[in-house]
């Protein structure tokens, strides 16, 4: 297991190592755009990585509560939902990790996703949408799923590769917007020092606008290619951690079967979700440009292994899709796990299920349930005015 | 959620485990399309149904959809005898009907295939709204 974490860690520094070339080239395209000075490129360099380091400061102090912030996400007690506290708890048992706090989305659309620096400071995160849907044995896989990306470090390596992104982008931003802007000032400020350099100067400043579109593009293709893999392998330790692959596969099954694109994500976060979160319908994303491999395969490799272990996923990946496998040699010398069998709760009557997410979510938010004796139930918000409210249905006013 | 009409926060009102959104100011309703996935008990049935409406010429006031804050759009719901025209989000979020539309569609009967939507808001409000509206 040791010796996997620092495969992963070693692909991670590769591909940062990958992405901060592209961030200091695009520093030394544009300083050199401004002035013909090698000193200018070197300045340029500068610059840009002085930009991702308050960046990547900033994501290392509170990136995982900005980003739980930002996708609305609400810090889940034992008593609030006693089942998914419990199968946390034991994925993180079984994964020997401590027990990370657990928050749900109020978003009808399934995913979830984990995150945090370290596993000592991690946070599972999931959907009201996926909670109402799924029983034990799938919420069990999709846990694994999570507590797999804690266990291999995914979570530092998408929150530091994901904000190396957002400087590339935002530096490339900055810049094109700026020579949209500024054109006029710069020919005649080129014109008034040297004329021999002038051409030069032109050229360096068609590679720079050219490094500034190229670099977004170069950095998002190395972000996503990673975090493919990852998705593989974090399966495989689901699979492990569970000893019942069909959970995770029928929970796949189910998130796939949704449409709705989830309102809190974007193109950032989105490899950090166990789904991407952003695919539509009838929108086939080419291989390359997708942070998540499909999920009809991910199933089918799920339901093909013979038994639980790193091993047998191996194989049956290599059988589901005739690539070379994902998981690192080292984790293939793992002793043999068995199938469990299926635990008890079948599938429960997914209406009401919903609707008790619905009001757990709604309850913690400070919701007033009021029932009226017709038989309607109204649930008054807690920045609603009005002392009482009349049922639309029967008429009767109620007090709130 | 706030009421995209008149921006007061609404109530939410349950009936056999479907929740709409209910603006007790102006009497506006707010399907949700994971209620209407309740509903039907069918995601690809749902989406049909939403967008399923044609885009009405009409200059009605505009609204915002209450979740994500896009403009909605005004959409023509139609059967042989009548049409009434609701708002409904570009991004499929769900539907927002007005007090006078909402007596429209019941009286419409056949709003959605299996009459599914009708029968539940006429549960909701079916015996207050429809005799106010009668008088007209």
């Amino acid at each position: 297991m040791w010796e996997q974490i620092r495969a992963n860690k070693r692909n991670s520094i590769l591909l940062l190592a990958l992405m901060a070339t592209v961030l200091a080239l695009l520093g030394w395209f544009i300083g050199r755009a401004f002035s013909p000075d090698p000193a200018a490129g070197l300045f340029g360099i500068v610059i840009a990585l002085f930009v991702w380091m308050i960046l990547a400061m900033v994501s290392f102090a509170g990136g995982d509560a900005i980003f739980l912030a930002a996708s609305k996400a609400t810090p889940v007690t034992k008593d609030v939902h006693p089942q998914l506290f419990n199968v946390v708890e034991e994925m993180a048992i079984a994964a020997q990790l401590p027990m990370p706090k657990i928050y749900i989305i109020n978003d009808p659309a399934p995913n979830a996703f984990a995150t945090g620096r370290n596993p000592q400071k991690a946070s599972v995160a999931i959907t009201a949408g996926l909670l109402g849907r799924l029983n034990r044995d799938e919420l069990q896989g999709v846990i694994a799923h999570e507590m797999s990306h804690i266990l291999h470090r995914d979570i530092l390596f998408v929150t530091v590769a994901g904000v190396m992104l957002g400087a590339i982008v935002l530096i490339s931003e900055i810049f094109l917007r700026g020579m949209f802007f500024s054109s006029m000032s710069r020919r005649y400020s080129s014109r008034s020092r040297s004329s021999g350099g002038g051409q030069a100067q032109a050229i360096m400043l068609v590679v720079a606008i050219i490094a500034a579109i190229l670099a977004p593009i170069m950095a998002t293709l190395l972000y996503f290619a990673l975090s493919r893999k990852r998705e593989y392998l974090a399966d495989a330790g689901a699979a492990r951690l569970t000893r019942y692959p069909e959970g995770l596969a029928s929970a796949l099954e189910k998130l796939s079967q949704n449409t709705t694109p989830l309102s809190v994500a974007n193109k950032v976060t989105a490899p950090m979700y166990i789904v991407n979160p952003l695919q539509k319908k009838g929108m086939k994303l080419s291989d390359l440009t997708s942070t998540h491999p499909p999920i009809s395969e991910r199933v089918r490799v799920l339901r093909g292994m013979a038994g639980a272990s790193f091993a047998d996923y191996s194989e049956a990946f290599r059988k589901t899709t005739k690539h070379s496998t994902p998981i690192p040699s080292s984790a293939l010398k793992d002793e043999a796990v068995q199938i469990r069998s299926a635990g008890s709760q079948k599938s429960a009557d997914s209406k009401k299920q919903i609707r008790d997410i619905g009001d757990i979510m709604q309850k913690t938010a400070g919701f007033h349930f009021v029932n009226c004796s017709c038989g309607l139930k109204m649930k008054v918000p807690p920045n609603y005015k009005a002392h009482q409210v009349k049922c639309p249905r029967c008429g009767k006013i109620s007090a709130v | 959620m706030d009421c995209p009409f008149c921006k007061n926060p609404m109530i939410i009102i349950e009936l056999d485990e479907v929740e709409t959104d209910y603006c007790a100011d102006c009497g506006g309703i707010w399907l949700d399309a994971g209620e209407l996935e309740l509903l039907f008990a069918d995601t690809q049935q749902t989406n049909q149904l939403i967008a399923s409406f044609r885009q009405a010429d009409t200059d009605e006031k505009i609204h915002l959809c209450p979740i994500c804050l896009k403009k909605m759009q005004k959409v023509l719901a139609a059967d042989e005898k009548q049409s009434v025209i609701i708002d409904r989000c570009p991004k499929g979020h769900g539907l927002w009907f007005e007090r006078s539309e909402l007596a429209q569609v019941l009286a419409m009967g056949n709003f959605d295939k299996e009459k599914k939507i009708v029968k539940l808001l006429s549960g909701m409000f079916g015996k207050n709204e429809t005799e106010g509206e009668n008088g007209n």
